[in-house]
């Protein structure tokens, strides 16, 4: 699920960047640490919105950096256990098949996938198919996330499609 | 486990609740989300796109992050009301209704075409809304998905 959140971070700059253009260099370092960063608690940090209050730097006695903590908005996309979302697959083999929603990958394994699909290994590409539906690599299927494992700098979830109204979308 | 040891952790703990205690099936999304407000992928479209195009014209050799880049794939794939008026109206549409922000955002992503659908994946509906003011609430999203510009 995306999100919209307030955050705040914390920016060390070193003295050499205080000057006139400062509080550029602030919102330009800013941008490069949130970049590509996946916290454990808010998921990943998918873009910044806007940015809310750059606070008044505190020299740091002894070193002459300067630390601000810069308030700011951002898109935060972070998967819950029981959420159901949409993915394109990615990979499929015997163990099941990995789809990615945005940032996120998630993992069906065989046995989350109704027994009726069966796993087609002469096929080009490998696919699970049915009489009616067939996963293939590029194929958009509805998921519902059943394990979100969080480490601190990455999600693992694991899914599956053997529920009411998940599976292959048309 | 003593209660001096049981002090220590406490410190050294970080803030975020377990992974085990959050369940979005009964709506509970941890402190931290708990309140957020959630974005349908049509709004997370325009937002990601606006920045898209403000980046393009600035460096043309800045890389944009890989995160960035498959949330945009991901949200032109799957953002399935194109423009901004149609998003407010959609809003609109669930603003009366008792449903929290996180089950809005769900009924607006999944666009199910039937109550029994949006019950089944988003069980925390439950009796939050009658089988009837959901079934007219999914046609009219259906109609507006339709016959947007």
């Amino acid at each position: 699920m995306f999100f919209h959140k307030k955050l705040s971070h914390t920016i060390t700059l070193h003295p050499s960047f205080l000057g006139p253009r400062m509080r550029e260099f602030v919102t330009q370092r800013l941008y490069e640490d949130v970049k590509d960063l996946c916290s454990g608690r808010y998921g990943y940090i998918v873009a910044v919105v806007a940015i809310l209050e750059i606070q008044m730097g505190k020299i740091l006695p002894g070193l002459g950096s300067a630390e601000f903590e810069v308030k700011y908005s951002a898109i935060l996309f972070r998967p819950f256990r029981n959420e159901v979302m949409d993915a394109v697959v990615t990979k499929v083999n015997r163990m099941g098949f990995k789809s990615m929603a945005g940032p996120l990958e998630i993992f069906v394994s065989t046995q989350l996938i109704p027994a009726d699909m069966k796993f087609n290994q002469h096929s080009n590409p490998p696919s699970y198919h049915s009489e009616e539906q067939k996963i293939e690599v590029g194929t958009l299927v509805r998921v519902k996330i059943t394990g979100v494992r969080i480490d601190a700098t990455a999600i693992y979830t694991i899914g599956t499609i053997k529920e009411d109204y998940l599976g292959v979308i048309e | 486990m003593t209660r001096g040891e049981a002090m220590i952790k406490r410190k050294t703990q970080p803030r975020a609740q377990p992974e085990g205690e959050l369940d979005a099936g009964k709506l509970e999304l941890g402190e931290d989300f708990q309140d957020a407000e959630c974005l349908l992928i049509s709004e997370v479209k325009v937002l990601l796109e606006a920045q898209y195009e403000g980046r393009k014209g600035e460096e043309e050799d800045k890389e944009m992050s890989g995160v960035f880049t498959r949330t945009l794939e991901y949200v032109q794939k799957f953002g399935r009301y194109t423009n901004r008026d149609t998003i407010k109206e959609v809003r609109a549409l669930m603003k009366p209704t008792s449903l929290h922000p996180f089950e809005c955002a769900q009924l607006g992503n999944l666009c199910c075409s039937e109550y029994e659908e949006a019950k089944s994946l988003v069980p925390s509906i439950g009796d939050k809304i009658g089988d009837e003011d959901l079934d007219s609430l999914l046609k009219q999203m259906d109609s507006l998905k339709k016959y947007q510009g």
